[in-house]
């Protein structure tokens, strides 16, 4: 045998285990060496054509290693003071990655005073929390891990945690082209993770589709005009394909606030009382509802909209019934508005594997 | 002899340079606009501030969003330079304030045109890129595609009691009528020879409530997506709402 075929077949043994370290990524004993090129993949994001343009800071393009890595610290309790709790306890996907309790449990047994948001289509919303305190996904990643009354952990330690841990610093590697674990990368990885959370298979996405051959129920129908015309006017906040404007509003749950919202964060009395436009998407699955998680169920929604409006300064403009308590609907109007409520549901998005925790 | 040749030649093409440079032609120059805002005589403020309307109440300014499309420039010949920009204005947010329309040729202009809103061929759904501001700006009922051209909303006193009703002021197609707004508006002496302008557009905000037609936020109430008869009200007032205020020029 000459030089020149053991080299050949030096190559083939070598494609080989390459070839099953990426089938297994984080067995260690098949851990590249650190000089191995750094060359993550692109992740490739496919979106529908009515959907936003795609909206990702380019200091943090999307790869298949770093949202792999960020779907671990999302599900990983790692990141958490006594390792009990992940973004996962807070935000699970089978409800659409919120939290069906009113106020979360952090892991000191105490609770905040608001309700956990849903992470969905989270790519084009740039001022993060009810309030909008953190912006862009990135920097909001930083906070939970921190926060008391959440994860209650210091990144200085979690850092320490993730360095000792035999799979993270090949992982960041293979992410960030750095053993060297930081918190600006994990919170990258994170944001990445978020940013594929694509919810785009709901009844109505498929109906409208062109050609679908697909209809709305009658009910279904009518709601649809009560949502998307002035008789509801849900639309100019819920409105688009995401069913957010992604914008700040007062929609009349209080006329005096216990929780003033925005202003806290801009400072502007004239923010009293706003608070983030939630989607809708999925919005059969994350009760209860509003900030302060004070609605059980969608029908006392309606009904709040319908007939519960409060009046006060920084009501917003666009809540033009409130001077008649709401839009006041029949019986009638209220359920088959619910019904078009219920088309916004996405089990694909809820069921898909690719999002589902890792461990 | 060839050190000599090298000078001619050089000196040719630097005595032609020269010779070009005198008698040149007037150069290109660049143009933006921007957008202001006025409520008759006064300063616009949002939210705090009361305007007296013509119908009779006081009202309150807090949102003002609109696209301008279609944009032209006229010489005094009639030669005119047009841009495919579609600006989209938010006095929320000042980056929307300038539209650099960059490089246009050399001449006497006197006359801007645009519309306000929207035409035929953009107003469909999907028309403008899906950019989060646009789709907020779409227009969602069944049958009327396109976008909201305008969104103007605030709150006004019916009885001057202090007990305040909302107002929507939201124009754009309906019942296939397009309601979109030509405006043109004549410009005095702007002369493009190598210099920067700037083109200071103002919106009169009570225009639109006043002139021809007197708009009475409580005859048409708070929704007038699908009311022709108010859209053809606003289409009829917008036509003054704007104005050059002034030319800049270095
Ligand atoms: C103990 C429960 C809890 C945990 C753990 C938790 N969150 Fe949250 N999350 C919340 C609550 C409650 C809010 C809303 C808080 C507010 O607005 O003040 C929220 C809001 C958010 C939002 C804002 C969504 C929006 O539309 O603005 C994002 C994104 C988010 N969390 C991601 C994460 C990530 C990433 C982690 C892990 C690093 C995490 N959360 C851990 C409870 C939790
Ligand atoms: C002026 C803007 C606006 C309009 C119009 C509007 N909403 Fe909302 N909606 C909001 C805001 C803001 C919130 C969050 C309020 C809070 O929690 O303080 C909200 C919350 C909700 C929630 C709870 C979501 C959650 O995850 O907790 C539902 C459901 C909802 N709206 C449905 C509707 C329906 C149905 C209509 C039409 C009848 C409508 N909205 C009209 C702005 C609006």
């Amino acid at each position: 045998m000459n030089r020149y075929n053991l080299l050949i077949i030096g190559i083939i043994m070598l494609c080989s285990l390459l070839a099953c370290q990426k089938d297994k990524p984080i067995n260690p004993s098949v851990d590249p060496p650190i000089e191995a090129p750094y060359s993550p993949t692109p992740y490739n994001l496919e979106l529908p054509d009515n959907f936003l343009l795609p909206d990702i800071p380019a200091d943090n393009p999307l790869t298949v290693e770093g949202v792999d890595l960020g779907k671990r610290l999302f599900y990983d309790p790692i990141l958490s003071g006594d390792n009990t709790q992940s973004c996962a306890t807070c935000h699970q996907q089978a409800f659409s990655f919120t939290d069906p309790d009113q106020f979360s449990l952090g892991i000191d047994g105490l609770r905040g005073t608001r309700n956990a948001m849903q992470i969905t289509n989270i790519m084009w919303t740039q001022h993060l929390f009810w309030d909008g305190r953190a912006i862009g996904l990135e920097q909001q990643a930083l906070e939970p891990v921190e926060n008391p009354i959440e994860m209650h952990e210091t990144w200085v330690n979690a850092i320490e945690e993730l360095t000792a841990n035999k799979d993270y610093p090949t992982l960041f590697y293979k992410a960030f082209g750095s053993k060297n674990i930081t918190k600006e990368l994990a919170a990258k990885a994170i944001a990445q993770f978020e940013r594929i959370l694509i919810s785009k298979d709901t009844k109505y996405d498929k109906t409208i589709a062109a050609g679908s051959g697909l209809f709305f129920t009658d009910e279904e129908l009518n709601g649809f005009d009560i949502f998307n015309t002035e008789r509801g006017d849900c639309f100019h906040c819920h409105g688009s394909i995401l069913f957010t404007d992604n914008s700040f509003h007062n929609n009349g749950l209080d006329s005096t606030f216990m929780d003033i919202g925005l202003a806290m964060i801009s400072g502007k009395e004239n923010d009293t009382g706003k608070f983030k436009t939630p989607t809708l998407r999925n919005i059969a699955l994350t009760a209860p509802y509003m900030h302060d998680g004070r609605f059980q169920t969608l029908e006392e929604v309606i009904d709040f909209y319908s007939e519960g409006l409060q009046n006060s300064n920084t009501i917003d403009p666009l809540m033009k019934n409130v001077h008649k308590g709401g839009i006041q609907l029949t019986a009638a109007e209220k359920s088959d508005l619910l019904a078009f409520l219920h088309t916004l549901t996405d089990t694909t998005f809820t069921t898909n594997p690719e999002f589902s925790t890792p461990f | 002899m060839k050190n000599f040749k090298v000078l001619t030649s050089f000196l040719s093409v630097f005595a032609l340079a020269l010779f070009m440079g005198c008698d040149k032609d007037a150069e290109s120059g660049t143009i933006s606009l921007s957008f202001d805002h006025k409520v008759g005589t006064e300063t616009l403020e949002l939210e705090n501030k009361a305007y007296q309307s013509l119908a009779g109440h006081p009202f309150y300014i807090y949102r003002l969003k609109y696209y301008v499309s279609e944009i032209e420039l006229y010489q005094a010949d009639g030669t005119s330079i047009s841009f495919e920009n579609i600006h989209y204005r938010d006095i929320a947010d000042e980056n929307t304030r300038m539209l650099d329309l960059g490089e246009i040729p050399a001449g006497d202009y006197n006359r801007l045109t645009f519309t306000f809103g929207l035409e035929e061929d953009i107003n469909i759904d999907g028309g403008l890129p899906n950019t989060q501001t646009n789709v907020n700006m779409e227009w969602p009922i069944p049958g009327d595609q396109g976008y909201h051209y305008m969104k103007f909303e605030g709150k006004y006193d019916l009885n001057g009691t202090g007990e305040l009703k909302n107002f929507n002021l939201h124009t754009g197609a309906t019942g296939g009528n397009q309601n979109y707004v030509e405006i043109s508006l004549p410009i005095s002496a702007m002369n493009v020879d190598g210099n920067n302008l700037s083109l200071l557009l103002e919106m009169d905000l009570m225009e639109w409530l006043q002139n021809p037609n007197t708009y009475d936020f409580e005859e048409f109430g708070a929704m007038i997506m699908m009311n022709q008869n108010a859209q053809t009200i606003l289409k009829e007032n917008g036509q003054t709402v704007f104005s050059v205020a002034d030319v800049i020029s270095n």
